[in-house]
């Protein structure tokens, strides 16, 4: 049984072991109303065409805008219009800040979703809605980098068309860099009192610092 | 474990022996630089594939392709075929254990490097079954191929080096004592489970290829101290200490899977928050089907590795040379012959 027994210099190894992945546990309870995700949350990256102007946008043409992204399609029956009319209410708090913010609709059905369609669905809610919409690759390398879950099932003779798609909200920062992940607007007890102070706080947030826009870039 | 003592023992000889090897085999020439190179123009290849085309590729190729994790299961089988056909045939590790290694390896590139990584990203009980095969099964599939020797044999002479380095054996003589590897086995197990732990890394790709490398290094690092079919020394541990440290796992990963199977919470949110695959299977149900696959598939292992090493064990016996018996002995053993079939 030579090597079963705890010596103290192995303790030792695995408390050394052990400290630092305790300190690494991310706190969910922070001071913000919804989950902070700055940090570990890729920062903005995209590569679609713009519903309002039919335009191809990325990223850059985002940047000194708070930005909210969300993935799903104009026929959604309930969740879709349930969340985006939750975010107009939210954006209608900020007043004129508002005009700093801009919701990201990626569609995921872009064989229904045209550009025209997609402008008249987003306008319906707010004026600071963008409708996105991407090829098959475009959504792909969306939802890859945030680790969204989405699909298509044309309809066949059993089953009706069917599109599933996730339900969280992403914020990003005027520079590109995660801020938060909202979940409550999707739901029907929605934090839109909590949700503007955040967006709010964000909006008011001092330039960051060198370290952190390093920190940023990747 | 896996580059032991045993065949680090040769130095001197060592180049020579490894060209004669060489003429053991018919090699064609340039096959040695060739495949390498094919491996990283294939890598190069699928890494452009996968970034630009993601959504026309099939099911089987890399939803999010990493350079570290293909090459390190492509060179490590690479070597082996390479180092098994240069091992002399009455040397060479049986079928059934050349098998194994190339299930377990297969298992672990396809829960990793696969759509299935996409799979398990957005359903806990795929998650936890990819857990399962890269940290259980796949590992324990490939010590039970016990491949050490081969995969060095098989690899360019400047790596001989480094994995014969004394600091190497230095730092596995620590983290492969029983209760390390026992108290690391299950720790890696719970740490990657905390809920605050579990979303951060689902949802940061560092943290995700960190979880990852630390089950599949840590599965190798045990099951290859557990399953190693020599006596003490050169394994690292006896026989009664490794049996130990196989039931000691068992019971931390039956209550943790029997909290998540009973537990009436969501703990996991990140999954509903970026989208089940299935959405009609609800929290609950997916959080109450991962426990069970925690619970059970995985502390099956252990009785697995308990019952495979009593066989080692057995062998071991049997290699050792008889000593010489009484007369009143030798009848005993003759009688007890007939039943027990040894």
């Amino acid at each position: 049984m030579s090597g079963f027994g705890v010596r103290r210099r192995d303790l030792l190894a695995a408390l050394a072991f052990a400290a630092p992945l305790a300190g690494a546990r991310p706190s969910l309870a922070s001071a913000w109303h919804n989950i902070d995700v700055a940090g570990y949350v890729p920062s903005l990256s995209f590569d679609m065409t713009d519903a309002t102007t039919g335009k191809p946008v990325t990223a850059e043409d985002f940047r000194g805008k708070l930005v909210l992204m969300y993935l799903g399609y104009t026929q959604c029956p309930d969740v879709c219009p349930l969340t985006l009319q939750h975010v107009a209410e939210a954006l209608q708090r900020l007043g004129k800040d508002a005009a700093d913010v801009r919701l990201l609709f990626v569609t995921v059905d872009p064989d229904r979703d045209t550009l025209p369609v997609l402008k008249q669905y987003t306008a319906a809610f707010s004026p600071d809605f963008v409708g996105l919409r991407g090829d098959a690759d475009q959504i792909a390398r969306v939802a890859r980098r945030y680790r969204l879950a989405y699909s298509v099932t044309p309809a066949t003779k059993a089953h009706p068309y069917e599109v599933t798609h996730s339900s969280a909200i992403y914020v990003f920062g005027r520079d590109g860099s995660p801020k938060l992940l909202i979940a409550s607007l999707a739901t029907t007890s929605p934090d839109i009192a909590g949700t503007a102070d955040d967006l709010r706080r964000l909006l008011h947030a001092p330039k960051p610092g060198l370290i952190a826009r390093l920190s940023a870039m990747f | 474990m896996l580059f032991g003592p045993a065949f680090a023992a040769a130095t001197a000889g060592k180049a020579a022996a490894a060209r004669r090897m060489h003429r053991l085999v018919a090699w064609p020439a340039g096959v040695d630089g060739t495949v390498p190179l094919g491996i990283i123009v294939a890598a190069g290849v699928i890494a452009f594939l996968c970034q630009d085309f993601p959504a026309y590729l099939p099911v089987w190729a890399p939803w999010d392709f990493s350079w570290l994790e293909f090459l390190a299961v492509a060179l490590g089988a690479w070597w082996y075929a390479r180092g098994v056909a240069l091992t002399p045939a009455a040397a060479r590790p049986s079928v059934a254990r050349r098998l194994s290694f190339v299930a377990g390896t297969a298992l672990i590139y396809t829960v990793l490097q696969t759509h299935f990584d996409y799979m398990a990203q957005h359903m806990f009980f795929l998650n936890r079954l990819q857990h399962l095969a890269m940290h259980h099964l796949g590992p324990f599939l490939i010590a039970l191929a016990w491949p050490g020797a081969a995969i060095r044999r098989g690899m360019p002479e400047p790596l001989h080096r480094l994995v014969d380095d004394p600091l190497l054996a230095r730092v596995l003589h620590v983290i492969q004592r029983p209760v390390i590897a026992g108290a690391v086995f299950v720790g890696l197990i719970d740490l990657w489970l905390i809920p605050a732990v579990n979303f951060k890394a689902m949802l940061d790709p560092r943290l995700y290829a960190v979880m990852n490398w630390s089950m599949v290094v840590d599965g190798l690092l045990f099951w290859c101290l557990v399953l190693d079919p020599r006596p003490s020394p050169p394994a690292r541990a006896s026989f009664a200490a490794r049996m130990i440290t196989i039931v000691a796992v068992m019971f931390p990963q039956i209550m943790l899977g029997s909290y998540l199977t009973f537990t009436n919470r969501d703990l996991y949110s990140f999954y509903d928050l970026c989208g089940r695959l299935y959405p009609t299977v609800s929290a609950l149900n997916d959080q109450h089907i991962g426990g069970i696959i925690v619970w059970i598939p995985a502390s099956m292992m252990s009785s697995a590795a308990f019952m495979l090493t009593l066989n080692h064990i057995r062998i071991v016996e049997d290699s050792v040379p008889p000593k010489a018996m009484t007369e009143e002995e030798r009848r005993m053993a003759a009688a007890a012959r007939r039943w027990t079939g040894r």
